[in-house]
């Protein structure tokens, strides 16, 4: 069944697509910044779920792109049509730039791109003649072709919705191509892989600079959700944030980043409404998790299930199969 | 007479800096353990020590205090919740992440949100006078003294005794020392007790000069990143090297180019790992 | 000292007590009574910032306990939200404030960047919002927002009457300045240079320091060593750093200090008594103003928090009144956004700070009182450091005594 994989994800779609029907402007408003950095924690992912690369530097391109569309908007009234390939042209030049990081493994590689992230952080605070510094840039306009402007919250929630279906349906096919079985198999040995012909600086690369553009894709959806931008988008944090949700929900799955934006989001944005030590809870999620879904909230169902249908042959994963995470015991 | 003032500034920095990467480094070295709640441990001892401080109006003791409170809890941080992760350092970065909000957020219930400074003992208030007409806080040269000690005993004790050539053995490669007879988990213990100590120390020490508050944890556990990634993570020597040239460019930068503090140490971390990835004593782990 | 060690059991205490209180506070949320106002606020409680979002809260809290929550014969509910200092975080708790717990109007948020932030909400729910504390000066002045007023400060209203008070009160003639790096450390500062190069001074150096600057030696080495004066502007954990390290260096034997926004009340209690005597902020308040009103406030959030108030705390107070005020003003009726708005801009409140009304730009012509750091005897909290004016500035404008337009046609001050 090679297309159920598919059917699930568009039936998770309509699920989420029904969301304004019955919840207000808040729950909408909260599940557009779920499907946001739900694909930023994706991005990641694609790095770090199949080629076993852990980036704590793509807030820069999602800053990117959302400043690039910003500062284009307001400052100099360029229309949309031509913002947002600008957005996304800056935030993947960026990915150009940096994607020389793949040359490191490891701890090393987060530890660069650490580095690589604080320098753009650094540029958006510091750089105020042009960033607006702290303050950022407000009043974005609301996203317009021409005389058609869509202001509500539900219509720009099924734009969202829909350019997220549509980049994960292609994330799909793209990590199931050869390009995706090869990274695998670099994550689990690159000297095998260089033995077989392929090139580890070459093929990483590309990943980088693909997840550095999907990172910028999340930015454009940002800044039209927000309609401003400052410079805690570019922080660590954001960074920091997008790799939690990724391993939280599951690496090397589709819909592990979005589950894990899910928990974080609403812990953040709800929870903290009614319950002072949402922080707390938060810590303690992340813990839970390590020690008893080490695979993340999707490696938890499909264990589940597997025990569930102990007898079938096969197991059906919930959107792409599952990494198995290497773990030597203790 | 500036540069020697700058100077100084940035060697007093290093010796902080020093405590808090050693445990660092040392702990990623031996277990492969990518511990980003060292940050957290650095917080909470500084505010136990605080309390200690508040109460018996000892500073020595509080130091002492600090330090011993963060070397049980990171026991049993490690044993209950590290341990259990093995090798997966995804595991570890979401895990430590983790262990880090909920000892902040619980910090933050109990000491409150204010800035708030560990009292130094009189000794160690106001200005020193040294030769050439420099005047210099008392507190933070004995800091580089005390710092520069740090670093001396534990250069010692790693290159020079018996203890440190098991430890050097292990750093190297753990399964040949395990063939050797040596008992591995009693020396994870011991430098894992070490590296949680002298972070403990740090935040009571750091305390005094820097202040204790929220995200206080993140900020200085950046700076002890980029020094075990200067110096090469895994190496004390890095740790050492690393200290110093950090504390030294922060406080040339901010002299020199103030407009670019947040670069001038930042860009040449990342040129430096771009050419040279295991930092200047590091090696491919 | 007791007080220290009970100090932290008691809050652990508090937690506990508040973590399971929250529970039925969950439950019970929905029912949300018809008739109750309920006014949204939005503070920092985690964070770098928790410590002035957590007074700000206790400001607000302590003034509808003393109006026993009702005002024009309604009921009075105050739906608090953490922003944690993050913009994305403050304009999502907006929403969910509009939209979830349906306030009529929302107070905050505290940090100046959250202030375009909160205010983008108020343009796209026509909310009203009453602006406090954040100081971000375009949001009363270039990106007015219709539905938003502010009740406290903006950032180089304070600065302003400082460069006045350097060139005409202390006699200085040229100084140094040190400023946070960030908008409101460029306000307030070049607002202080503006009134005093107008005035005739000069500038000796022009120095900016990022927000956590971890070691303030190289920062003050930086100073020329014939300048006589330097006027400081400084936040957060940075204002106990650059204190120790001015005299740790020995810099007050060469210099004097100013600080033209340094030592708040929250922050007097981790320095020492080389504190005395120095300038320590121009400020729409500060503890040791000596009127009635303000008295009885000290006395009271004194009795209830061990404390004495900072000018958050005095700010999410007076929003408060600012609210009760209007909406009394027109017999509770709060759904009329437009007549809310308005009776917030005609009444004229008497706060602990002083009298206080908005301009025609929506912003408080007030005053502002440059303090001096005092050791007092409180009947409470024993001896302490309080900051005591020493000149007001009555009835100052955001614009100063410039014209306006003028000034708007100037543009925002940016280093």
């Amino acid at each position: 069944m090679p297309e159920r994989g598919a059917l699930t994800l568009i039936f998770v779609a309509a699920l989420v697509a029904t969301v304004p029907l019955f919840a207000g402007d808040f729950w909408v408003s909260l599940t557009i910044k779920i499907l946001v950095l739900g694909l930023l924690a994706l991005s990641v992912d694609l790095l770090l779920g199949h080629a076993g690369l852990l980036s704590l530097c793509h807030a820069a391109f999602f800053a990117m792109s959302a400043y690039t569309v910003a500062i284009l908007q307001v400052r100099y009234g360029v229309p949309m049509l031509i913002a947002v390939p600008a957005g996304l042209a800056m935030g993947t030049l960026l990915a150009l730039v940096f994607g020389v990081s793949v040359r490191t493994r490891g701890v090393y590689f987060i530890l660069v791109t650490i580095a690589l992230g604080f320098i753009v952080w650094g540029v958006t605070y510091r750089w105020a003649s042009f960033t607006g510094g702290d303050n950022g840039i407000t009043n974005v306009p609301y996203p317009a072709i021409g005389d058609f402007q869509i202001t509500s919250m539900t219509a720009y929630f099924y734009v969202v919705l829909l350019v997220v279906l549509g980049c994960v349906l292609a994330y799909r096919t793209l990590v199931r191509s050869p390009f995706g079985l090869v990274l695998r198999g670099l994550k689990s040995s690159e000297s095998r892989m260089r033995s077989l012909g392929y090139s580890p600086l070459r093929h990483l690369y590309v990943a980088f600079v693909l997840s550095g553009f999907m990172a910028s894709l999340a930015g454009v959806l940002y800044i039209y959700f927000n309609r401003f931008v400052n410079p805690a988008t570019a922080h660590f944090h954001i960074s920091v944030e997008a790799v939690l949700m990724a391993i939280l929900g599951g690496t090397g799955t589709i819909l592990g980043p979005f589950l894990g934006s899910v928990v974080i989001m609403v812990l953040r944005n709800w929870v903290s409404g009614f319950f002072p030590y949402y922080m707390t809870l938060m810590g303690l999620v992340f813990i839970v998790t390590v020690l008893f879904a080490p695979n993340g909230i999707i490696g938890l169902v499909n264990s589940w299930r597997a025990r569930r249908a102990r007898r079938a042959k096969t197991t059906d994963a919930v959107g792409t199969e599952p990494e198995a995470q290497p773990r030597p015991q203790p | 007479m500036s540069f020697i003032i700058q100077t100084i500034n940035g060697l007093s920095l290093a010796a902080l800096l020093f405590l808090l990467s050693a445990g660092f480094t040392l702990t990623f070295g031996l277990m492969r353990v990518v511990n980003l709640a060292h940050g957290a441990l650095y917080l909470i001892g500084g505010y136990v020590g605080l309390s200690v401080v508040w109460t018996t109006d000892n500073f020595w003791l509080g130091i002492v205090a600090g330090g011993f409170f963060v070397v049980v809890l990171a026991a049993l941080i490690d044993r209950f919740l590290i341990r259990p992760t093995g090798e997966n350092h995804l595991a570890q970065v979401l895990l430590t992440v983790g262990v880090a909000i909920v000892i902040a957020d619980i910090a933050l219930a109990i000491w409150g949100g204010d800035n708030l400074r560990v009292p130094t003992p009189e000794m160690l208030r106001g200005p020193i006078f040294l030769p050439g007409d420099i005047i210099y806080p008392r507190y933070r040269f004995v800091l580089i003294l005390f710092g520069l000690a740090a670093a001396v005993i534990m250069w010692v004790l790693y290159r020079r005794t018996q203890i440190g050539a098991i430890v050097r053995a292990g750093v190297d490669d753990r399964e040949m020392a395990s063939a050797l007879g040596i008992n591995i988990n009693l020396l994870f213990a011991l430098v894992f007790a070490v590296g949680a100590f002298l972070a403990g120390v740090a935040g009571v020490v750091g305390g005094a000069f820097l202040t204790l508050y929220p995200g206080v944890e993140w900020e200085i556990l950046i700076l002890a990143l980029v020094v075990v990634i200067v110096g090469g993570l895994g190496s004390l020597e890095g740790a050492i090297v690393g200290s110093v040239i950090v504390g030294l460019i922060d406080a040339y930068g901010r002299w020199l180019m103030p407009e670019m503090s947040y670069f001038v140490i930042f860009a040449p971390m990342a040129v430096l790992l771009l050419v040279r990835p295991t930092g200047i004593f590091g090696q491919e782990h | 000292m007791t007080t220290a060690l009970t100090l932290p059991l008691r809050r652990l205490a508090t937690i506990a007590a508040a973590a399971l209180l929250s529970v039925p506070a969950f439950v019970g949320q929905a029912q949300a009574e018809e008739d109750e106002i309920r006014i949204g606020i939005l503070a920092p409680l985690t964070g770098p910032l928790a410590s002035p979002g957590q007074e700000m809260v206790w400001g607000h809290e302590m003034f509808w306990e003393q109006k026993g929550h009702t005002v024009a014969g309604r009921d009075v509910r105050l739906v608090i939200a953490d922003t944690a200092c993050n913009p994305d975080q403050a304009i999502t708790q907006a929403r969910r404030l509009v939209d979830q717990e349906e306030v009529h109007t929302i107070i905050g948020p505290l940090c100046g960047h959250e202030g375009p932030a909160v205010a983008q909400v108020g343009r796209e729910t026509g909310l009203p919002i009453l602006l406090d504390p954040a100081g971000a000066d375009e949001i009363t002045k270039w990106t007015r927002v219709p539905s938003v007023v502010r009740t406290a400060l903006s950032a180089s209203q304070i600065g302003h009457p400082f460069g006045d008070y350097l060139y005409n009160e202390l006699g200085l003639r040229s100084a140094t300045f040190i400023g946070q790096d960030y908008t409101f450390g460029h306000e307030v500062t070049l607002g202080a240079i503006q009134t005093f190069t107008e005035l005739g001074g000069e500038v000796d150096e022009l120095i900016w320091t990022p927000i956590g600057t971890t070691d303030y030696g190289p920062v003050i080495a930086g100073v020329p060593s014939d300048s006589e004066a330097v006027a400081v502007t400084i936040v957060g954990a940075d204002r106990v750093r650059l204190f120790d390290a001015w005299f740790d260096f020995g810099m007050d034997h060469r210099h004097d200090i100013i600080g033209t926004y340094w030592l708040q009340e929250d922050a007097l209690p981790q320095v020492d008594d080389r504190a005395v005597g120095l300038i320590s902020n121009s400020l729409n308040y500060v503890a040791g103003i000596e009127t009635p009103e303000n008295e009885a406030f000290v006395e009271a959030y004194a009795e209830a928090h061990n404390r004495i108030p900072s000018w958050f705390a005095e700010s999410g107070y007076t929003a408060s009144l600012w609210a009760h005020d209007a909406i009394e003003a027109i017999d509770g009726d709060i759904e009329d956004r437009e007549a809310f708005l308005d009776a917030v801009r005609s009444v004229e409140i008497d706060a602990p700070r002083g009298p206080l009304r908005l301009d025609e730009y929506d912003n408080p012509i007030q005053n502002v009182y440059v303090s001096e750091v005092q050791k007092r005897d409180h009947p409470v909290l024993g001896e302490i450091l309080m900051n005591v004016p020493v000149k007001t500035y009555e009835g100052v404008s955001q614009f100063w005594t410039w014209d306006p337009e003028e000034f708007l046609e100037r543009g925002p001050y940016e280093r």
